[in-house]
């Protein structure tokens, strides 16, 4: 495909992931903020859906070689980098999606959270110009380098040439995994619903109670 | 039409996307933002700084600024796609932060965000949507790095709210 092909896919699938995100409000920040601070798990099934079918898709596909997997190395740049996304995200409360997402609703605040994601894109290339850490993509070796606290790359492809299981076995027993989660979410929303109900029983019943005590 | 006045469960909106984003690992590769976001960075910065720019190597070894760069695309889509919808079920209106302390939040949020994506190399959407589904090693790095900063973020938004900081 020309670059120019490519754009226009990346666009046309940009719009069609940002209308369903504006009619659904989904966001990010939210799966993982809700789920830690209100214990409301709206965003957070959603988001486990989507990776349920992405694991059986991707590692299907990569069993047979096809897809554009990422590829490069990873380490404690990985861990560190998304630990301070995620103080961000909340703070800001909003996150990469949500951010244009919602400035395309006309919000101010994801506007000027997006500005200030790329100041902070430029800040980090002044420091990475003075520090070379993470390692450049050029200098990746795909293997565990503890100097540059790197520990290569592995994704189920590797895994598959490593064991000689095809990809889409291990994306199946993730999915399995995810599965188990989701079903973990829903038996806690139901007990969440049950106690609700109980409350609400017992305010009415309190309430007929004290109704009655004033008529007599 | 119905679908622009009721709110989309977002267990469909979310699986559809999946879908679509299954089409757009076989062709180009899986849901990314931070990537064009980067760019686009790159790219204002190139607009500003113009020459100057060469001086920083972030941009000459990693991420040499070009406007053909499809992942600039996505985020661009989202931008116009959300527009459409907002418009269509009459939901778009200019909402401003009233408070000071939210502009500060967005501000520190902002930063922290940019600079915690090119730290790791990935976004959020990439982790989740991208290197999770292909069992990439960093994705499991990355959710923990989500998780537990998500964790410290809300009991720091949870102190606030309670009047403690």
């Amino acid at each position: 495909m020309t670059p120019v092909v490519e754009c226009l896919v990346a666009f046309l699938f940009g719009s069609v992931a940002g209308l369903l995100m504006q009619r659904s409000r989904f966001c990010n920040t939210a799966a993982l903020r809700d789920a830690i601070m209100f214990k409301t798990y709206r965003n957070t099934k959603a988001m486990l859906v989507a990776m349920m079918i992405l694991s059986v898709g991707f590692t299907g596909f990569m069993s047979v070689g096809a897809g554009h997997p990422l590829q490069f190395d990873v380490g404690l740049n990985t861990f560190a980098g998304l630990f301070l996304f995620g103080i961000g995200m909340v703070l800001a409360g909003a996150c990469t999606v949500s951010t244009w997402v919602k400035a395309g609703e006309g919000n101010i605040g994801a506007l000027w959270a997006l500005i200030f994601t790329f100041v902070g894109m430029f800040l980090f290339s002044l420091v990475w110009s003075a520090s070379w850490w993470p390692p450049a993509p050029e200098t990746m070796t795909g293997q565990i380098n503890l100097a540059a606290l790197q520990l290569g790359f592995a994704n189920a492809q590797t895994m598959q040439d490593k064991f000689g299981i095809p990809a889409v076995v291990f994306g199946l027993v993730q999915t399995a995994l995810l599965f188990a989660l989701y079903r973990g979410i829903l038996r806690r929303e139901r007990a969440q619903h049950a106690e609700h109900e109980k409350h609400q029983k017992e305010h009415l019943k309190k309430k007929a109670a004290t109704a009655a005590t004033v008529e007599a | 039409m119905e679908f622009f006045r009721k709110t989309l469960d977002p267990i469909i909106a979310l699986a559809a996307i999946a879908v679509l984003d299954i089409f757009m690992f076989l062709l180009m590769g899986a849901w990314t933002v931070g990537g064009g976001e980067t760019m686009m960075t790159g790219l204002m910065a190139q607009a500003v700084l113009g020459d100057e720019l060469q001086r920083i190597p972030f941009w000459n070894i990693v991420f040499p600024p070009h406007a053909d760069y499809w992942k600039i695309y996505i985020s661009l889509g989202m931008l116009f796609g959300a527009f459409v919808g907002a418009v269509a079920s009459k939901e778009f209106y200019w909402r401003v932060p009233r408070h000071l302390s939210e502009w500060v939040l967005i501000t520190i949020g902002g930063l922290l965000m940019g600079f915690g994506i090119r730290l790791a190399y990935i976004c959020n959407v990439s982790t989740f949507f991208g290197l999770m589904p292909e069992m990439n090693l960093g994705g499991y790095l990355a959710m923990s790095g989500i998780i537990a900063g998500a964790w410290v973020g809300s009991m720091i938004y949870k102190k606030m709210l309670e009047g403690d900081v």
